[in-house]
């Protein structure tokens, strides 16, 4: 009896000091990036990958041929598996890329020895034919479509057949040798580059893929710098450091006004900077902003019902927090909100009533009202951050509220046939059917009615408004775009003639002269002679206002005094493993929570 | 002389009445709902809330003396759209009330009184019709019709009479062979004058007692209604209020959600002690308790 109770004792004593030794040994010497994200993870299949959420996780452990240079603006493209830029033929339509050596795939039972072999450029056609693949529906075909020579055929073949046959060649995707991968596409595409940056086409094993099945979604091995074994739907993904990741460093060439900021200090530093990254899924923003203030995560993007309390007179941090020696960062997001006329219909044909309705519209109130006072007013199409945005420029009928902005509205609403607005038929207002639009709505109402516009405010659901676009019932609609891809051709589309609905453009607007510039500029790579033909249209969609231009939102992000290197990026996919974890301050400042 | 002849033959109405007035809780809930009708009235024809749209203040201006109710995003008048909001809720629950009496009545007396295969025939379309989950009917209604009063007028009318033909037809069943109607049917009187001068006098209490509950429930529908984004466009109504407090409550704006609140608590609140005084005055069943 006694020597059992001792033995227990024993054992008990043994397995609490492990317990203290360990999480001892956790709080000083592991570096672990904690995150939080605000959406459940789909799965770590590229394929699959069509969401914010789900693309930066996949990104964690699988790479892609390109990538986002991490300390550049404009966003700029990078080689990451790629072994430098591609070389592209004259015609601009084959592009030819060298792969990196001596990549390696991670550890798993899939490949022999259970020795992650090394990547090759077959690998690539293997996974964008897996995208193109109709039997397994992925999720970004899109990308893609009409773009590759072949590819859509080699698509629309196998979508009759039982199974696709991946040793079928397409003529536009080819290992021409062990490392060199050929893309021969159908007509110019310059973004296309930006495609071989999205998750989408991130590399993939065919031997794990075939390994696994259907479970692949939940086996992710890749050739990045963390390491995820099995992925389980749970509300906490562990990755660990990638040991054998290739060396791959922090950049130390950028942005000046980066290096300006401090973003260099780690120039030269083998990559990824900590050991393990915990994702913690929170979908509620209050217990995202609580775990926040206690110190458990390490920024997270202020909830709009808690910006007052946080950044008290909307630019700087309130005290409690800079004493925790948190910093904000404000980023602009590559986006515009706007209310888009039907130009299906003969009254909005008239540029002068357009001029005056944006002119009554007080943008600097809505921007007040609806962000915080945090957004910028959009004075064109094209956000600033990307080629295409004229820095300075003012475009002349925006309002801001004042009596001459009201005057001149009146003026023009009578050049333009409707003094006082007599004579006008109600105009109808559709926005989708949640509180803050309907409010917008409602703004919209009232900043019309000043110059005698009457607007009839319509709430819809999300499906059915989209409906009534593509089937243009509407007059004015409310409605926000975000980037694809950093460059203003994403923008610009949203007014090309020929895409009107059910293409991008919903507006239907069609202007011959935007058109010719539009479809001229498409096929060509970037260069200052592009970006003037950018800047033309840009011009001309201020001046022409073929919609009331909205804002350009911001993000505001609160980061810990500890995390090094984070800025809020549009393209996150990726940033993990530049960040870093400062422990000796984190032990100090988390005295202070 | 006269006034003791009364006495002697006082009617069920009298009876009734005589009751109710006893009754102080159900006097001064009878004077809140006519409060609420006359406010509404009154703002109907403009003389008060008329200027709900203006601004009269910074945006979110909490309560204070010149504003009781504070102001709203716009900074408009959180009182001013409670007062419009009492016109929206009083002209559906009256309106609401009034169709599905209509029908209610009219289905349930015809199919009680000719029993049969129209008494099959009405059942059967009522029990299918309830079959149908009550919001989504209300939703293919608003979406049929588009937005608008007259829409939620309709689509609370037309979803609320299935409770009213039950009972009446229960009632007019129970009545149709009692001897005051088979002494009508001896001194010449036809279907018609049997059913609605005989029979419907005697079973009227329950669609007075059900015309108050029907009001208030058309009332907290149209409040939901509105808090989905599928009831009044363009216009305050106390479920636009509290749709738009669920935001604003984060930031500490609590008058909106309050005005509203208050304002459709007190009325239906009234408007159910009311209901229960009414059935305590009219039931034949209840006198004397």
């Amino acid at each position: 009896m006694k020597k059992i109770k001792i033995f227990q004792t024993l054992i008990i004593g043994l397995l609490l000091a492990t317990v203290v030794s360990c999480t001892k040994k956790t709080a000083s010497n592991e570096s672990v990036l904690n995150l939080a994200v605000s959406s459940k993870v789909k799965g770590m299949d590229p394929i699959y990958s069509n969401d914010r959420y789900s693309s930066n996780e996949v990104a964690r452990v699988y790479e892609g041929l390109l990538e986002y240079h991490y300390l550049k603006r404009p966003y700029t493209l990078k080689p990451n598996l790629a072994d430098g830029m591609p070389t592209v033929s004259a015609d601009g339509l084959t592009y030819t890329f060298q792969i990196k050596k001596g990549v390696m795939f991670h550890d798993d039972a899939a490949f022999t020895n259970g020795k992650g072999r090394e990547l090759v450029a077959e690998d690539f056609v293997y996974s964008i034919k897996r995208l193109a693949d109709p039997k397994l529906q992925g999720l970004g075909y899109w990308l893609l479509d009409g773009k590759i020579i072949g590819l859509d055929e080699w698509r629309a073949k196998y979508a009759e057949l039982p199974k696709a046959d991946y040793t079928d060649e397409v003529a536009g995707l080819k290992a021409t040798g062990k490392y060199t991968l050929q893309f021969k596409l159908k007509k110019s595409f310059p973004q296309f580059l930006y495609s071989l940056a999205m998750p989408f086409t991130f590399a993939v094993a065919k031997e794990v893929v075939e390994k696994y099945g259907e479970e692949f979604l939940n086996h992710p091995v890749g050739t990045g710098p963390f390491l995820l074994p099995r992925f389980e739907q749970s509300n906490k993904i562990t990755y660990t450091k990638n040991k054998a990741f290739r060396e791959k460093k922090y950049p130390c060439d950028g942005s000046p006004e980066l290096k300006a900021q401090g973003y260099m200090a780690d120039c030269g530093k083998i990559l990824p900077l900590t050991d393990k990254i915990v994702v913690n899924i929170i979908v509620e923003s209050q217990p995202r902003w609580l775990n926040f203030q206690k110190g458990k995560v390490e920024y997270i993007s202020v909830p709009k019902d808690n910006f007052e309390a946080a950044i008290p007179d909307a630019k700087n941090l309130d005290p409690k927090f800079v004493e925790k020696g948190v910093r904000l960062s404000v980023t602009p997001s590559l986006d515009v909100t706007y209310t888009a006329y039907n130009h299906d219909k003969k009254l909005f044909n008239n540029v002068k009533l357009r001029q005056a309705m944006s002119l009554a519209y007080n943008v600097e109130e809505s921007n007040k009202l609806f962000y915080n006072n945090t957004a910028m007013p959009a004075q064109s199409v094209v956000p600033p951050g990307i080629a295409g945005h004229i820095p300075n420029y003012k475009n002349p009928y925006r309002g801001s509220g004042t009596p001459a902005n009201i005057e001149a509205a009146k003026k023009l609403l009578a050049e333009a046939g409707y003094p006082n607005g007599e004579g006008l038929p109600e105009i109808s207002y559709d926005c989708p059917s949640s509180t803050t639009s309907r409010q917008t709505g409602e703004f919209f109402k009232k900043q019309m009615a000043q110059i005698g516009i009457k607007i009839n405010v319509i709430t819809n659901p999300w499906p059915e408004l989209q409906k009534k676009i593509t089937n243009r019932n509407v007059d004015l609609y409310g409605i926000a775009w975000g980037a694809d891809y950093p460059d203003a051709e994403n923008f610009l589309q949203l007014l090309y003639g020929p895409n009107r609905s059910p293409g991008a453009n919903g507006s239907g607007y069609n202007n011959p002269e935007f058109n010719k510039l539009f479809a001229s500029s498409a096929t060509m790579q970037d260069s200052p002679e592009r970006t003037a033909l950018y800047e033309k249209m840009y011009r001309i969609a201020a001046e022409e206002m073929p919609w009331i231009y909205g804002v350009h939102r911001q993000s505001y992000t609160v980061v810990n005094g500890w995390l090094k290197n984070y800025m809020s990026t549009d393209f996150e996919a990726g940033q993990g493993s530049y960040l870093r974890i400062d422990l000796d301050q984190k032990k100090k400042l988390l005295e202070k929570f | 002389m006269s006034e003791t002849k009364t006495q002697k033959s006082k009617s069920l109405w009298q009876h009734a009445f005589s009751e109710l007035t006893r009754d102080k809780l159900a006097m001064l809930c009878l004077t809140v709902v006519i409060v609420y009708a006359i406010s509404a009235i009154a703002s109907a024809l403009g003389f008060i809330g008329a200027d709900w749209a203006k601004e009269v203040g910074p945006s979110y201006a909490p309560p204070s003396g010149d504003h009781i109710f504070g102001l709203d995003i716009f900074g408009r008048s959180v009182f001013d759209k409670m007062v419009k909001g009492t016109e929206v809720a009083m002209s559906i629950g009256l309106v609401t009330a009034l169709i599905s009496m209509v029908i209610g009545v009219t289905l349930g007396a015809t199919a009680g009184y000719f029993g049969g295969k129209i008494d099959e025939f009405i059942v059967w379309f009522y029990t299918t019709f309830t079959s149908i989950p009550y919001i989504m009917l209300l939703v293919a209604i608003t979406f049929i019709l588009g937005k608008g009063l007259v829409a939620i007028y309709l689509a609370l009318g037309l979803t609320s009479w299935v409770g009213l033909c039950r009972l009446i037809r229960g009632e007019v069943i129970r009545h149709k062979d009692r001897e005051y109607v088979h002494a009508a049917a001896a001194i010449g009187g036809g279907d018609f004058r049997k059913l609605f001068l005989h029979i419907l006098p005697n079973v009227l209490h329950i669609v007075i007692i059900n015309f108050s509950l029907q009001f208030q429930t058309a009332i907290k529908a149209e409040v939901i209604l509105s808090f989905l984004g599928l009831g009044v466009q363009g216009r305050p109504s106390w479920g636009t209020m509290i749709d738009d407090a669920k935001l604003e409550l984060a930031r500490g704006v609590w008058w909106q959600l309050a005005a509203a609140t208050l304002a459709m608590w007190i009325v239906v609140l009234s408007l159910n002690i009311l209901g229960d005084a009414l059935r305590d005055a009219l039931d034949p069943k209840l006198k004397g308790k």
